[in-house]
């Protein structure tokens, strides 16, 4: 029997009896359509923690500098960096780095008053060198940014955020304003185009942006800076420039393997990874869960396909006597437990796709549809089905159709 | 048409003691005869047929159909000679549930390679006295129409060989009166058939009666049959004088 005739003979066998075949595609059916989801969702969560990293660092070809050894944890800021990056180093890494076009620098702090008026907020303060903003690509919405002429001659002028914005000058133009930064009065020069939300899923935009050598000197006294962005002639290169850029520092702060680094040198990609990787160790979990679901489908199409063999041992016996080979009945069998299997993986991939737009709705990330995930489950609901198939379809071809026929 | 040599078929048991159900068996069946294998139950009629119908192989012995000796084929092989030679009829009919009566006589067709040719299914029906009931589901039939289904079933790859075991065994009188009378008329057309019944009733219908008792042949001998005159007559006596 060619194989069309036997998926339209195993299609009018499964919908005689709807209840028995609608179990037998239950498992395979939550099995996909959790793997369908999962995989969408860790797609879509993935995506997101892409964008946000992009929005946080404004560039992807960038290495990133920053305090403390390997094992240091968050964000580092004025109070909690070890005083080991200085200027020297930057100069060094712009200097002595083939593969260096230029070094920005930053020292980062919160929990300092901003004030204007009677308004009194404490946004992130970030003292930056004039190059910060290149080096990221940020853009000013509104008058103008930080400049090599500010820095040098430690003037006290701010760059606001959106969000700042909002806070302090709900309904003025804030450029030209003076607001005080820790007591100390600074005049409003620029704003900040908005950046959403960071990676943690905090506003990156209820901040302010000052020249770093009024920061380091006029405003924090502090000569060690919390993070560099080390901007690369060749962007494809930053494997080579890391490796660089660490042996200088080690050098530079007298530090030899296998005594610990106090300082941290990644890409944003490394560190993207890092994050994701955690993100699929869970989903790894959830598909092994959704794996075992598939798993125990395959066993109920087993145990339904054995007690329907058992039942129909009659039908076999007809097929045989009219001219069905061995192998004919192993094919008709076979084809039953895959041809239910696929319709349970299809009914599971709608199903899938189904939770995942409300997953997509709840948590109001765009959804992302990983197609090959999907085609995988399809596939991967015939092969349970072959697979799962193969005892009962071997026991119906070997019924004896003689005893079969007698009764 | 038939064959057989020294045909012994042996079961083996359960608890490995051996039943010999056939013997020593040896006849000739020519084309056209209409034949009896008559005996008492457990004699070896229903072994005898199995092996005539390629369902099942003999212990020792040789089987030829056409001249071929199929007794050591595959499994294959056997299949596809059920399915374009032989056409079966039982005493349980064999219908499958939840199916149309056409659904069931197109069967065989499945297994030939070829199309499924509904518009013969239905003729064939037509001609078993079924033409009505095509899109019945067979357990709306009564007994003997169900057993029509059947031998319209046997008839749907036009096989030259019709075996039948006990086809009247589960019937009234009546109806098994009228399934004889299908019979009869399907041998006046031409075709070979060999019907296995322990009723001296049925076996008269046939123009050739052979006795199985204990696995072997009590008795081969000439019947007067009730189709007078058909061009099976000649054949059959020749057959018989083998
Ligand atoms: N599969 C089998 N296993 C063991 N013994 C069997 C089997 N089939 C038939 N027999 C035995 O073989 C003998 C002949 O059986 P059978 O051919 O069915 O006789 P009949 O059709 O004439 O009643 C009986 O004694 C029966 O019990
Ligand atoms: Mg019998």
């Amino acid at each position: 029997m060619n194989i069309g005739r036997t998926i339209g003979l195993a299609l009018r066998t499964l919908s005689r009896n709807r209840l028995r075949s609608f179990l037998m595609m239950l498992g395979v059916m939550i099995g996909v359509a959790s793997l369908t989801a999962l995989a969408s969702v860790g797609e879509a969560t993935k995506q997101e923690t892409m964008r946000r990293f992009k929005r946080m660092l404004g560039t992807f070809d960038v290495v990133i500098v920053n305090p403390g050894g390997p094992s240091t944890r968050g964000m580092p800021s004025l109070t909690s960096a070890p005083p080991v990056l200085k200027q020297g180093d930057a100069e060094a890494i712009a200097k002595e780095v083939a593969l260096v076009k230029q070094v920005a620098v930053t020292q980062f702090a919160f929990d300092v008053d901003v004030k204007y008026g009677d308004r009194s907020v404490s946004p992130s303060i970030m003292g930056i060198s004039p190059n910060w903003t290149e080096v990221r690509g940020e853009e000013i919405a509104l008058g103008e940014g930080i400049t090599a002429a500010d820095n040098d001659a430690m003037a006290r002028v701010a760059v606001i955020g959106e969000d700042l914005r909002k806070a302090l000058f709900p309904a003025e133009d804030p450029i030209g304003r003076q607001i005080r930064i820790a007591d100390v009065p600074f005049q409003v020069k620029g704003v900040l185009a908005p950046r959403g939300m960071g990676p943690g899923g905090a506003s990156m935009d209820f901040t302010l942006a000052i020249p770093v050598a009024t920061a380091s000197r006029r405003l924090f006294n502090r000569d060690y800076y919390t993070g560099m962005m080390v901007q690369l002639r060749d962007p494809t290169q930053s494997d080579r420039a890391i490796t660089d850029i660490t042996a200088l520092l080690r050098e530079r702060h007298g530090i030899v393997p296998p005594a610990e680094d106090d300082f941290t040198v990644t890409s944003p990609k490394a560190q993207v990874a890092r994050v994701t990787d955690v993100g699929s160790t869970l989903s790894k979990v959830m598909l092994g869960v959704a794996a075992i679901a598939t798993l125990i489908g395959g066993v109920v199409i087993m145990s339904l396909m054995l007690i329907s063999v058992s039942e129909r041992r009659r039908e076999i016996g007809v097929r045989r006597a009219v001219g069905a080979s061995q192998r004919d009945i192993l094919a008709q069998f076979l084809t039953e437990a895959a041809v239910v299997s696929f319709i349970g993986g299809l009914a599971g991939i709608a199903l899938g796709l189904g939770g995942t737009l409300v997953a997509a709705a709840l948590t109001k990330l765009p959804p992302a549809i990983l197609w090959s995930a999907i085609g995988g489950a399809a596939l991967m609901s015939i092969l349970v089905g072959l697979l799962f198939g193969l005892q009962p379809a071997w026991r119906a071809a070997n019924v004896d159709p003689i005893q079969a026929l007698r009764s | 048409m038939i064959e057989v040599s020294h045909l012994a078929r042996t079961y083996t048991r359960g608890d490995g003691t051996p039943v010999p159900a056939l013997r020593d068996v040896s006849f000739t069946i020519g084309k056209g005869e209409f034949v009896t294998i008559r005996g008492a139950s457990g004699s070896g009629k229903s072994s005898l047929l199995n092996i005539l119908g390629c369902l099942d192989t003999p212990t020792s012995g040789s089987y030829r159909l056409d001249g071929e000796d199929v007794s050591g084929y595959t499994d294959q092989r056997r299949s596809h000679i059920r399915n374009r030679k032989i056409g079966f009829v039982f005493q349980s009919f064999n219908l499958l549930p939840r199916t149309t009566a056409a659904e069931n006589v197109e069967i065989p067709a499945l297994y030939t390679g070829g199309p499924v040719d509904r518009e013969r299914a239905l003729a064939i029906l037509g001609k078993v006295g079924l033409g009505g009931r095509a899109e019945h589901y067979v357990t709306e039939l009564s007994g003997g129409e169900q057993q029509r289904v059947a031998i319209a079933r046997a008839l749907m790859n036009d096989p030259p060989l019709l075996l039948a075991d006990e086809p009247t065994g589960n019937l009234d009188s009546a109806a098994g009166e009228s399934v004889m009378k299908l019979l009869t008329e399907l041998h006046r057309e031409g075709r070979t058939i060999v019907l296995v019944t322990h009723d001296e009733g049925v076996a008269a219908y046939a123009h050739r009666e052979i006795l199985i008792r204990d696995g072997l042949v009590a008795a081969d001998r000439p019947q007067p049959g009730r189709d007078t005159g058909g061009p099976a007559a000649a054949a059959s006596a020749s057959g018989a004088g083998a």
